[in-house]
């Protein structure tokens, strides 16, 4: 083999090394930008599932309190019974004590 | 030479393979780094979006409960306002028709005397007028009187429910003795005392 032919192996050699180097390098690069979409999917998901579960919690908390809000009518319409109640029971009874008071005070 | 040259070539791909799956082995621990990154960042903004979540859904159900306390407290202050109001209307009833009472002249003179007195004259000017009530039914109230003072008597019942207005001559001293001042002047008395009565407050 005359020393050109073997000048000419070597470069041949050397350019199927860089293809082999050139080709690695593109795939890595493929791998970390499918793992970035990987990673961008992992993090809409658990968002997305977080929103689900938000909304979940705050239905709950509504309408947990809507049921205490309706407690409350129930034990104001006891109270307001009471009042009417005792203001026919005391109502002479008030009336008259305020008439003394404007009369003798 | 032949020998040499392969070994060469060899060396050259070996080389260029080992920096290959170099290249790979670490764009894979890059990925699986990548990955664990994603899933804890992950996890934080999850945890992150309950925790608000958490505060927002103690806010929400405050909110509505603290709305309905108050339209229900009001319900209840509207109530008991309803109630004070009628009693004081009837107590007003009970006034305007004072006159027809057997205690009416007692009070009468009782209430000029102290108008008497407040505006502090010789010559006091008593203005009277109940309901119902003339001239000849005031004798009692005319002994009260000083000797310089003079009554004069309304046919209608003054401030609507009737009562007793004293003035010195000049009307510079004016003290307003009707039921309705004495309502105003003890108003407050007159809450306490409805509500103690009524709600035993």
């Amino acid at each position: 083999m005359s020393g050109i032919d073997a000048v000419k192996k070597i470069v041949e050699t050397e350019a199927q090394a860089r293809r082999i180097v050139d080709e690695a390098s593109t795939k890595a690069q493929q791998i970390i930008s499918e793992t970035r979409e990987q990673a961008e999917r992992i993090r809409q998901e658990a968002t997305a599932r977080a929103q689900q579960q938000r909304e979940e919690m705050l239905s709950g908390a509504k309408s947990k309190a809507e049921a205490e809000a309706l407690q409350s009518d129930k034990e104001t319409e006891q109270i307001l019974n009471t009042y009417r109640k005792l203001s026919e029971e005391r109502k002479a009874t008030a009336v008259s004590k305020a008439v003394e008071l404007i009369l003798n005070a | 030479m032949s020998e040499s040259l392969e070994k060469l070539q060899n060396r050259i791909l070996s080389d260029a393979k080992h920096k290959a799956d170099e290249t790979i082995k670490d764009s894979q621990a890059k990925s699986q780094q990548i990955l664990e990154e994603a899933k804890q960042r992950a996890q934080r903004e999850f945890e992150e979006i309950i925790a608000k979540a958490n505060v927002e859904a103690e806010s929400i159900r405050r909110s509505i409960l603290s709305s309905k306390v108050r339209v229900n407290r009001l319900r209840i202050l509207e109530e008991k306002n309803r109630i004070v109001e009628d009693i004081i209307h009837s107590v007003e009833d009970r006034l305007s028709s004072f006159s027809k009472s057997e205690r009416f002249e007692e009070t009468a003179q009782r209430f000029v005397t102290e108008a008497v007195k407040a505006v502090d004259s010789d010559q006091p000017i008593v203005r009277i007028g109940f309901r119902g009530v003339s001239k000849r039914n005031l004798d009692g109230v005319s002994r009260v009187l000083p000797k310089g003072g003079k009554l004069v008597v309304d046919e209608k019942p003054i401030d609507d429910l009737g009562g007793v207005v004293a003035t010195d001559p000049e009307g510079r001293v004016v003290f307003n003795n009707t039921f309705k001042s004495r309502l105003e002047r003890l108003d407050n008395q007159l809450l306490t005392l409805i509500s103690s009565t009524v709600f035993g407050e």
